[in-house]
């Protein structure tokens, strides 16, 4: 059974002169101790679909959807506030600046037993406040800090942001949630600190089974840690599929040019030559293309492309183009 | 080639320490020296705190250095001279968002450095404007345009073009790729390949990610905490690295490209 | 014949011209600043439009009510005080004393802070740091009591109320001044414009200046509220405009003996400074929501 069923997913923006897609039919599925990799450029509309799935966007933004499964449980019937309920029980998320996103005002100890769960406690109130410290202590083991003493007594500026990723996701893993979607954890920091982020949610995957869903702008860091990937462009599906599949043989040209676009690609041309590069610019979100939304800049752009493309699907490979590449390989 | 810059035991510290008696002296850059020639390549690569940054500022003249100096063809560059250096020495930022001055359209962003700098006469410098815009990919159109209303790519060109108005030789890119899109990154290297052949500029480069130091770069200086700990040609030390540092380096950023 | 625009044409207002646009989308905020400008054509204008003058008595009509009582006569529409005096044309007379008097002790004081602040935040180390700590401790008095303290020394009249008041608004726009200016000193853009050859004057007038605007007006806003209350209450203490004049402070005081057989000469004025008030407040609210939504686009 699938964990997270998303079929069609739109989102709009409502606006008085004419409403804008922000996210233009969007499928997504994941299964149980999956690692998906959301990829997509700025403006693809990756961070929007996670915070659709998470429930916290604005009420200028309109969220419809064909289908939205979690668990086998329909959403969409569900009012606003017990689709809340069940989702913030199951998925947290974390985000891109961690230090930007705890309290400067407390420290970190305070924080975190802010956020333990509040079901899991047991007994009367005095126990509770030494359960909570315990419930802590015990999440900064998880997230590997084991010098508990020192961290728990500092401020967030007191720390470097690979820590404060941590804590965030030491925070995330309070409600034990069966999805984590990481919103670009790593945008703002080092490879070495990028590594240890990389890794510890790895062991999260393995040691929990616990799905998550990774998103950022970089095809190529993901692969080494994803299961699947899904590819977006501009609010559109664009590929989705096994990493393996998606990096041997990327059928959409997007994915080909983002392929392309990747240092490992780049190994085998000589120094200072020219890139490939897709000409043009990504669309903003005044002036979106009609039809399929990498038009004006795709290769194999012809007459048919003004109109979107359906999902095709081959062996578990899906890609949306009318002209794709499956037929090089 | 000729050496265009040549800089020989630059450094920089600071005085910390609050009271008169007690100032600790702090080496943000160890005395270092190297050259650049025309249509080369210098890749500065380090983590922060390796004073890469203190580098790039010294060089375009943002900070004073303690000890050394600079010569561009055979002149010395006086350190707080800015009319001198800007004709010479240019630099792109990293962060576009607060390079661009937010209430001037570009044409009058452009403009600046021209009045300031040169005699041209309006319509020379509504000319100049022009090209320089079409130069990077722009359209003359967007001379009226307010920085707000350009995407993140666009107002990296932008700063190239401020860069590149005064027709300079030596400019310092610092980190100025990093916050791109890979799609646009590969666009923004083409055009500054394309501009180096074009105008035989020299370009330092101050990166992390060693993918575009590879493919960008002739040469190569690795710092860490205001140490030079190797330099040489890019593919002798990215194939080979000697020093222990280097090896981390490559190491963490290798682990994710080889490793399929 | 005109061209219609047959084309959607997409227009990149500056920034100054957005705020404007977010400011006029809110309807309260146009009530209000069309109040402003109401009472700005009244301060300017207010001399010619009067029926009558702020001084000439009309003895045979002492304190007549307001027309729209029975004992009311519509020549004196909004009745007269205990010297025969048209309140209308006092009122108007009032609006172009506290009003527009309050508009230029901002400006002034508005000139002199910005001046002192860019000086300020251009220097650094002993200098700076007197200057705003000095300035900081000021500031920590209530307004309206230094104001009575400068007076007490000066002497009591108009002229001297407002260089009181003046000298009290000045360290708030020096303080805003100097942290604004500090702050767009740290971005890129002012390093770029150095790295290019321009002076630190020449920074301060093209870069600077027209970023730190919109902090400028709207502490601005809340300067002039201020002062209307602090030339109104002077005046009320009787420190400040004094018998003859149509002040509004003045008209209070001289109405609160009166109290109970001629409200009107209380409650008119009153409203008329809370009028002048709200209107300012009003305006410096849409101001501040028009930045915080052209921050948050």
């Amino acid at each position: 059974m699938n964990l997270l069923d998303i079929r069609n997913l739109s989102i709009e923006l409502k606006s008085a002169t004419n409403p804008i897609l922000a996210v233009d039919r969007v499928s997504l599925t994941m299964k149980e101790g999956e690692v998906r990799g959301l990829v997509g450029e700025s403006g693809s509309g990756k961070s929007l679909l996670a915070q659709a799935i998470v429930g916290v966007l604005d009420d200028k933004w309109q969220v419809d959807a064909d289908r939205f499964h979690w668990r086998g449980n329909d959403l969409m019937r569900l009012s606003l506030d017990e689709r809340k309920a069940i989702i913030s029980k199951d998925v947290a998320m974390i985000f891109q600046e961690p230090m930007a996103c705890l309290d400067p005002t407390m420290t970190i100890g305070e924080q975190l037993t802010e956020a333990v769960d509040c079901d899991q406690l047991s007994g009367f109130f005095w126990q509770k406040n030494q359960q909570r410290k315990e419930n802590a202590i015990s999440l900064l083991h998880k997230v590997g800090i084991k010098q508990h003493k020192v961290c728990l007594k500092k401020y967030p500026h007191q720390l470097n942001e690979a820590l404060c990723q941590r804590i965030m996701i030491a925070m995330a893993l309070a409600k034990r949630p069966i999805l984590l979607i990481a919103d670009e954890p790593t945008a703002a920091m080092e490879s070495t600190n990028q590594g240890q982020i990389f890794r510890l949610l790895a062991s999260l995957n393995q040691l929990k089974n616990m799905s998550i869903l990774l998103i950022s702008h970089d095809l190529e860091n993901v692969t080494h840690w994803t299961n699947t990937i899904t590819v977006m462009y501009s609010g559109q599906f664009v590929e989705a599929g096994t990493t393996k599949q998606i990096f041997e043989q990327p059928f959409h040209p997007y994915t080909r040019a983002l392929i392309d676009s990747s240092p490992k690609a780049n190994m085998g041309l000589p120094a200072k030559s020219r890139l490939m590069a897709l000409p043009g610019s990504i669309p903003i979100l005044q002036h979106l293309p009609i039809g399929c939304r990498l038009g004006p800049r795709c290769p194999r752009a012809q007459q048919e492309c003004v109109i979107a493309p359906k999902v095709q699907n081959y062996h578990g490979h899906q890609f949306s183009c009318h002209f794709s590449l499956k037929g090089s390989y | 080639m000729p050496t265009l810059l040549q800089v020989s035991n630059l450094s920089k510290s600071f005085k910390l320490g609050r009271n008169w008696f007690n100032r600790k002296i702090f080496t943000a850059l160890d005395p270092i020296s190297f050259d650049v020639k025309a249509h080369q390549t210098l890749a500065i690569v380090g983590e922060t705190g390796s004073g890469k940054s203190t580098l790039a500022k010294l060089l375009v003249g943002a900070e004073l250095p303690t000890t050394g100096n600079i010569k561009l063809n055979g002149q010395t560059l006086q350190p707080g001279n800015f009319k001198q250096r800007c004709q010479h020495v240019r630099m792109i930022f990293q962060d576009s968002g607060t390079t661009l001055n937010p209430s001037l359209t570009i044409g009058q962003l452009l403009n600046e450095p021209l009045l300031l700098n040169t005699d041209l006469t309006e319509d020379a410098r509504h000319l100049l404007i022009r090209e320089t815009l079409q130069k990077v990919g722009l359209l003359a159109d967007h001379m009226n345009f307010y920085p707000h209303m350009f995407s993140g790519g666009q107002k990296q060109r932008i700063s190239l073009a401020r860069a590149i108005i005064l027709q300079p030789q030596v400019i310092i890119l610092d980190e100025a790729l990093a916050s791109l899109d890979p799609s646009l990154r590969s666009q923004m290297i083409n055009l500054l390949l394309d501009l180096q052949q074009q105008m035989g500029l020299a370009y330092i480069l101050i990166s992390h990610n060693l993918g575009i130091v590879r493919h960008f770069s002739d040469k190569i200086m690795v710092l860490s905490q205001g140490q030079v700990m190797e330099m040489g040609e890019t593919s002798d030390i990215l194939s080979a690295p000697k020093h222990q540092y280097t090896k981390k380096l490559i190491m963490n950023q290798r682990f994710q490209l080889l490793h399929r | 014949m005109a061209r219609d625009k047959i084309y959607l044409e997409e227009e990149f207002p500056s920034p100054l011209l957005q705020l404007w646009h977010n400011f006029k989308e809110t309807p309260v905020v146009m009530l209000g600043f069309s109040c402003f400008v109401f009472l700005t054509i009244l301060a300017l204008f207010s001399p010619l439009i009067t029926p009558y003058t702020s001084v000439e008595n009309h003895l045979d009509f002492l304190l007549l009510p307001p027309a729209w009582h029975n004992d009311g006569n519509v020549s004196f529409l909004l009745g007269t005080d205990n010297l025969g005096r048209d309140m209308l044309s006092r009122l108007m007379h009032g609006t172009s004393l506290t009003f527009g008097l309050s508009f230029v002790v901002v400006l002034i004081s508005l000139v002199i802070g910005v001046i002192i602040g860019s000086f300020s935040a251009l220097t650094s180390g002993i200098k700076s740091s007197f200057l705003n700590h000095f300035l900081d401790v000021i500031l920590s008095i209530p307004s309206l009591l230094l104001a009575i303290v400068i007076v007490a020394i000066l002497g009591t009249g108009l002229s001297n109320t407002l260089w009181a008041i003046i000298m009290v608004l000045i360290p708030q726009f020096v303080h805003i001044t100097r942290n604004a200016v500090t702050e767009e000193f740290r971005k890129d853009y002012v390093l770029a414009s150095r790295l290019d050859g321009a002076s630190s004057l020449r920074i301060l007038y093209h870069s600077v200046f027209p970023n730190i605007l919109e902090k400028l007006i709207s502490q601005a806003t809340l300067a002039q509220s201020s002062a209307i209350l602090d030339i109104a209450a002077l005046g009320f203490l009787g420190l400040g405009a004094q018998i003859p004049m149509a002040e509004w402070g003045a008209m209070l005081k001289n109405g609160i003996d009166l109290f109970y057989i001629a409200p009107w000469t209380v409650y008119l004025p009153g409203l008329a400074i809370l009028f002048a008030v709200v209107a300012t407040n009003l305006v410096g609210e849409g101001m501040r929501h028009a930045l915080k939504v052209s921050k948050e686009a």
